[in-house]
């Protein structure tokens, strides 16, 4: 094969290596960098939408709609103000809601949150639209004091069907050497199924049937009364004992539509009650997001500023080896080559080290935002499923290349203006 | 009329800075194809300068160069360039080989910027080190002796069939036997290619091997025989 530019271009690189695997590498987290911000961006907002599934409003007692969002569907932490069951009916009963599913949180078990809601929560609420509970083994609740262990849940605490469990009053985790807490030791719990993974928070929870909730509560606080006094039964139960914390509701639509132009009218409504919140979850997330995007922004500001770096270090690796190479420069002259050509050179050499960058970079990001994506489902349980359209990814490693190509200007316009003279030899 | 002479100098005049002595000034000077000449003078004299004059390297402040009947400093650009890459060939005191490159890439770098087609470049690189007597066409500089490097070098400066050969010292950093050596792989390769052979040197003991010889000073001012 014939000498050709490119020929000299690679020698030139290869002959520096050091030199050009660590400007590579540069721009390759630079570039990496900003792939994975960008690809898990949308992601995890898509991600975060995951758990509120196919609900259209959550109403709770909570201080505000985004903490009844992240209380209700993130299990951030147990509600503390309860809704009456009156309440509660009264929203249920309204003819414009197609489905409103009460829960009830508070409980726990080895730190992680026990949802006590009806068996509706699993026939007609679904965590992702389209996308129904399955369970992975077992069956869904057939007695009041069955639970259903969300799938990280179940591989978290090594539970499985069939295995009996008591529940602990509040979030306490003393086994994670929190304050001792309250067992309720008097009701046991058998595990009746394990759900397949969701990618949602609902993963880390643990399903129990609201009427056993009512039950062991309203025991607690008729023995904080009467110490001798009996196990209630559903029978005893009476609506003050009926308490829920967390109500999710779905407007009747048409056709199955994913929304309903009733939502704004049922959640305005609701509103008018000052003892209860409405969230609609999307514009809750949204909201968070929109906070969030600050720090988004000042991480893309600083990625942006890690490729001008890089930039920068192609210049510098560029500009020290044109010292070692006026000579090389000179005799190419020599041999022929014209001052653009030279100039072509090394502005070429610059935009291959973007190049070789860029396409690091990206193998980079892909397999950065997969560990991130992987560290996200394993610590929150979400799942997040990083993409970067394709034209995204021409348009950044081009944007890499006329940066390298534009740091490669200062090193150019050196070779260019190299005296051939005054590098081959003393002039005798 | 007769063959185009390789090189003809008119009236050259250079000077670093306005208002300076000349470095360099050459009242007229003729060399045939084929033909070879000395050209002695002490250090700082301007050898080196009048070279890179002729190759189209610096301009001069007056006069012609011709080369193989073309005014060098008539061409700009990369057209010089490329002029000098056909018509021109180099050889320095140190050689000035591609450090990282073979000595067959070192010869085919020469054929990069010349009209010969690519495919050829290969071939005829290898054919003429081989012919010089470079066996290891794919060792580096680095790593080929003193002598093998001047072969190279040699090699590189005929490649694409220059008109005239320009050596700058070839011989300077060698001992008189390899001196001798050099200059006899030199003289037979430019012979063998048909080109002049334009040898600047401060070395007497060269001039014996030169049948046109002659001083800067005397190009200065007058019209050597």
């Amino acid at each position: 094969m014939a000498m050709s530019d490119l020929t000299i271009i690679g020698r030139s690189l290869t002959g520096r290596m050091f030199s050009t695997v660590t400007t590579v590498v540069t721009v390759a987290v630079a570039v990496g960098l900003m792939f994975v911000l960008l690809s898990l961006r949308d992601a995890g907002r898509q991600a975060f939408e995951r758990g509120s599934g196919n609900m259209h409003l959550i109403v709770s007692a909570d201080t505000s709609p985004l903490v009844s969002v992240l209380n209700g569907v993130f299990y951030a932490n147990a509600p503390q103000r309860p809704i009456t069951w009156e309440r509660f009916r009264q929203i249920a009963d309204d003819g414009r809601v197609e489905w409103a599913i009460p829960n009830q949180q508070g409980d726990s078990f080895q730190g992680l949150p026990v949802l006590a809601t009806t068996p509706q929560f699993f026939t007609h609420f679904t965590p992702a639209p389209g996308e129904p509970w399955r369970l992975a083994e077992g069956v869904f609740f057939e007695g009041p004091f069955d639970l259903v262990l969300g799938a990280r849940a179940a591989r978290l605490t090594g539970l499985r069907v069939g295995d009996e469990i008591h529940l602990t009053h509040g979030r306490s985790d003393a086994r994670a050497g929190g304050a001792p807490a309250h067992v309720h030791y008097d009701f046991t719990y058998r595990v009746a199924g394990i759900l397949e993974p969701t990618g949602s928070a609902h993963d880390r929870a643990i399903f129990s049937d609201l009427r056993a909730s009512w039950i062991i509560h309203a025991h607690d606080r008729r023995r904080a009364l009467d110490p001798n006094s009996p196990r209630p039964t559903e029978a005893d139960l009476t609506d003050d004992d009926r308490l829920v914390t967390g109500v999710y509701l779905r407007c009747v639509t048409r056709g199955g539509a994913a929304t309903s132009p009733l939502v704004p009218v049922v959640a305005s409504e609701l509103r008018r009650d000052p003892s209860i919140v409405v969230a609609e979850p999307k514009a809750e997330i949204d909201k968070l997001f929109t906070i969030v995007s600050n720090v988004d922004q000042v991480l893309l500001a600083m990625a942006a500023v890690v490729m001008v770096s890089s930039g920068i270090g192609i210049m510098l690796a560029l500009y020290n080896s044109m010292e070692q190479r006026r000579r090389q420069i000179a005799v190419l002259r020599v041999l022929g080559a014209s001052r653009p050509r030279i100039f072509g050179l090394v502005l070429t050499e610059s935009a291959v080290l973007g190049a070789l960058g860029a396409a690091a970079g990206l193998g980079l990001g892909l397999l950065g935002a997969q560990a991130a994506a992987g560290v996200m489902k394993e610590r929150l349980g979400l799942v997040v499923l990083p993409s970067l359209p394709l034209d995204w990814m021409v348009v950044m490693a081009a944007a890499t290349v006329v940066l390298a190509s534009l740091a490669g200007l200062v090193p150019a316009v050196m070779a260019y203006r190299t005296s051939v003279a005054r590098n081959l030899r003393p002039i005798g | 009329m007769g063959e185009t002479p390789a090189l003809r100098i008119d009236g050259l005049r250079f000077a670093y800075r306005a208002g300076e002595p000349a470095v360099v000034e050459v009242g007229s000077l003729a060399l045939a194809r084929g033909e070879q000449m000395l050209l002695t003078g002490g250090s700082g004299r301007g050898k080196s300068t009048l070279l890179m004059l002729i190759a189209g390297l610096m301009e001069p402040d007056a006069g012609h160069v011709v080369v193989d009947g073309q005014v060098v400093h008539a061409l700009h650009g990369a057209k010089r360039d490329l002029f000098r890459g056909r018509a021109i060939g180099m050889i320095f005191q140190t050689f000035n080989l591609l450090h990282g490159f073979s000595a067959l890439e070192n010869v085919m770098a020469a054929l990069m910027f010349s009209p010969v087609p690519k495919r050829e470049h290969r071939e005829r690189a290898g054919e003429l080190l081989k012919r010089l007597g470079v066996e290891r066409v794919h060792a580096k500089p680095e790593e080929l002796s003193v002598g093998q490097q001047q072969r190279v070098a040699v090699a590189r400066a005929v490649a694409c069939g220059p008109a005239l050969v320009l050596a700058d010292e070839p011989t300077a950093s060698l001992d008189p036997e390899n001196a001798a050596n050099a200059m006899d792989l030199i003289q037979t390769a430019c012979r063998d290619a048909g080109a002049a052979l334009l040898c600047v040197s401060h070395d007497p003991s060269m001039a014996e091997r030169f049948e046109r010889r002659a001083s800067l000073d005397e190009l200065s001012s007058a019209v050597p025989a």
